[in-house]
């Protein structure tokens, strides 16, 4: 009785997954404060263009990024990742960025070994001067999540408060 | 393997000669053929003592219990135990000077159908590596060697899920996470989640999702899991306790694979003194993942 009660509840909530026509992907951008953040800043002041489905967040280093933002992004809003810092040898902070590395590779091969493609989680190093890799990147991961839709997984309860 | 009568003496002498204030040891149900944890404050309860192959939790887990850490500890442990406790000892969590560790030269514990657990037969440190006393006889092999040397065995249901299809994997976990309660079980009964206030039961601001979905389950035990990353010594203590007997290993052995593998490290808690793969860094780790 009780698991008749459950199933309709959740047939009531379950939401349509298929995308809508004008379905454009959100991607979360973590940025380092004293590169890839600057090298954004450079993409636009160069007017150079680039895809605006990335929302970009600055953090004081790459190493600030806890694997629980990746994680929390996917599982909220975002179709996709792209944590971005400083080239190895250049962090501002000597080594923040070495540690970061080994977190990425740990949390992405999770991620993936969980079911998420490994497209959804993607990460770049881009310093201050290099402005048109920047927008070089944001196209790579645009296109590469378009390609892969929209993200639905451990997003259904989200979707249904809406 | 059985050392119930040995450690029953060792104890006796410890309360006889007033090393210890506390024993922590196994003892039966007194209802059926498990064993529970018991801690001894009477030197008249040593009797109730046992050590058998049913002797399957994590002790280290009461070490870091309020209560029993300012007092003089005796404490069994087998090798993954012992790893455990080493990280602790690291970490700076327990004194070795207020310890007493028995330590064993485990054969593999079993499970209640009295089948050897899994992460027992791919064990590759079955002797404790921090102890004050060793029983039995260690492996000839020797337990802790440098990375390289030790044989690695990658868990059997990690190399038979990561062949599956995307598809495949993401509804399998999909229904593991669907299946937790939230009770974060599995964080109490964990030797090394020892933070006062975990960060999943943060309130301002909440990090985390309290809601018992699946959404918030994959979060936190997500979330959990890359905690213990390089740290976690494969005692399933998490799944003993895991009331919807969640297969929470595949998430652990996962970590410790891509870890071993890329990063060329011990294996958690096998060096003293060794802090995990995520308190360091080399020059030459993997960077063809990164654009």
């Amino acid at each position: 009785m009780e698991t008749d009660i459950k199933d309709q509840l959740v047939s009531v909530e379950k939401p349509a997954l298929t995308a809508p026509p004008d379905w454009e992907p959100v991607i979360i951008g973590i940025l380092c404060n004293w590169c890839s953040y600057a090298g954004s800043d450079l993409t636009g002041t160069s007017r150079i263009q680039y895809p605006p489905n990335i929302r970009i967040i600055r953090v004081p280093c790459s190493s600030r990024v806890d694997p629980w933002f990746l994680i929390k992004s996917l599982q909220t809003t975002a179709d996709g990742v792209l944590v971005s810092g400083c080239h190895p040898g250049d962090c501002h902070y000597i080594s923040g960025n070495y540690y970061a590395r080994r977190r990425f590779l740990v949390t992405k091969k999770l991620l993936n070994f969980v079911g998420f493609h490994e497209n959804r989680v993607q990460f770049s190093w881009v310093s201050a001067a290099e402005g048109p890799k920047f927008a070089k990147v944001v196209a790579k991961v645009t296109d590469d999540i378009k390609k892969l839709g929209p993200l639905h997984l451990y997003k259904k309860e989200n979707f249904a408060k809406k | 393997m059985n050392h119930t009568k040995e450690i029953q003496d060792i104890t006796a002498r410890l309360f006889a000669e007033g090393r210890i204030d506390v024993f922590v040891g196994y003892r039966m149900t007194g209802f059926d053929d498990n064993q529970v944890p018991v801690l001894i404050t009477d030197p008249g309860d040593v009797s109730s003592l046992v050590f058998t192959s049913g002797s399957v939790f994590n002790l280290v887990n009461y070490l870091k219990t309020e209560h029993i850490r300012r007092k003089r500890v005796g404490i069994v442990v087998k090798g993954c135990d012992s790893r455990s406790l080493n990280l602790l000892l690291t970490e700076g969590q327990v004194k070795r000077d207020s310890l007493y560790i028995i330590g064993i030269c485990c054969e593999g514990v079993t499970d209640e159908d009295g089948r050897k657990m899994q992460n027992c037969t791919e064990c590759v440190v079955p002797d404790a590596v921090v102890y004050d006393e060793l029983l039995g006889s260690p492996t000839p092999s020797g337990s802790p060697t440098p990375s390289g040397s030790i044989p690695y065995k990658v868990n059997a249901d990690i190399s038979e899920l990561s062949v599956k299809p995307l598809a495949e994997r993401a509804a399998y976990f999909e229904e593991i996470f669907e299946a937790c309660i939230r009770c974060n079980a599995c964080r109490h009964s964990c030797p090394l989640c020892y933070c006062a206030k975990c960060c999943i039961d943060q309130e301002t601001p909440t990090l985390y999702n309290g809601a018992n979905t699946t959404s918030a389950a994959f979060h936190a035990l997500m979330t959990w899991s890359l905690h213990l990353a390089g740290r976690c010594v494969d005692c399933r203590n998490c799944e003993k306790a895991c009331p919807s007997h969640l297969p929470l290993h595949l998430l652990h052995k996962q970590n410790e694979s891509v870890i071993y593998e890329n990063f060329q490290e011990h294996l958690a808690g096998v060096i003293a003194d060794d802090r995990g793969a995520f308190y360091k860094y080399s020059l030459k780790d993997p960077d063809d993942f990164i654009m």
